[in-house]
């Protein structure tokens, strides 16, 4: 496994935000925070694989006003980045490429992936 | 070959073979197909997360331990993984050359091996040993 030098990206400031740029870095960013909290994930299984103790301490981690705001941030997370996985499927078909049709999902990508958290979190969370 | 530094015209010259085209073709369709599944995954793990939530141990090895819940669950963590360390590659590829690259990989692997084996195997010693 090894790869040849590749040629770097020019700076970032140089260009005008828009918003496709914007979904690609987060999607990216998103990536990289899921693969983190993945961690997360690992540890609430092995603490209940392991005892009633060490879940209780994991269950009291996670349920702190701390570990609520990151298993929310990490629920957007998982989430728009499986929006934007379904935004790649679609590009996969070479469909909506063109001006205005990339820009209109890429905005819809952010619409879901904020609508559908909200509504995890809503239903399942603070209303039950 | 490792550190050969590459010139546009390299890039540009498609004889060059810039890049691996076996294994970049692998790795693309290797992150749809993962990525496809993890759609199945992340409904499963709200379902499971919804039920067993600050639930006691006994909860979670009452749904867990059904194995027609358990065994998916583990082999979805484990496929998860493999899709956190091909993305991950991507990333690297783009920031990284040469020796720091392989050591950022291995890195990427023993940490991705880590996630499935403790995640797949905390979930399958609740189906097996409870």
């Amino acid at each position: 496994m090894s790869v040849r030098a590749r040629p770097t990206s020019p700076h970032l400031q140089i260009y005008r935000w828009t918003v496709t740029m914007a979904m690609s870095i987060i999607h990216r960013a998103t990536g990289i925070a899921n693969y983190g909290g993945m961690a997360l994930l690992a540890i609430w299984l092995v603490a209940a694989a392991i005892g009633q103790d060490a879940l209780t301490q994991v269950n009291y981690i996670y349920g702190s006003w701390f570990g609520q705001l990151v298993l929310f941030g990490f629920t957007w997370s998982l989430v728009h980045h499986m929006c934007g996985g379904l935004r790649h499927f679609v590009w996969d078909f070479a469909v909506m490429m063109e001006p205005g049709q990339r820009e209109k999902m890429a905005w819809a990508t952010l619409g879901a992936s904020v609508v559908i958290t909200l509504l995890i979190w809503t239903v399942f969370v603070w209303m039950a | 070959m490792r550190d050969t530094v590459i010139t546009t015209e390299t890039i540009a010259d498609p004889k060059s073979h810039y890049g691996d085209a076996k294994a970049s073709t692998r790795h693309f369709i290797t992150q749809r197909l993962t990525g496809a599944i993890n759609i199945a995954f992340l409904l499963l793990l709200l379902f499971v997360v919804v039920r067993l939530a600050g639930q006691d141990r006994a909860d979670v090895v009452g749904l867990l331990g059904n194995w027609f819940i358990g065994i998916p669950f583990a082999a979805l963590i484990a496929i998860a993984a493999i899709h956190m360390r091909n993305g991950m590659r991507d990333t690297l590829e783009d920031y990284l050359a040469g020796s720091m690259y392989r050591l950022a990989m291995l890195l990427n692997t023993l940490f991705c091996l880590a996630i499935a084996l403790l995640g797949a195997g905390a979930v399958l010693k609740i189906v097996f040993w409870g």
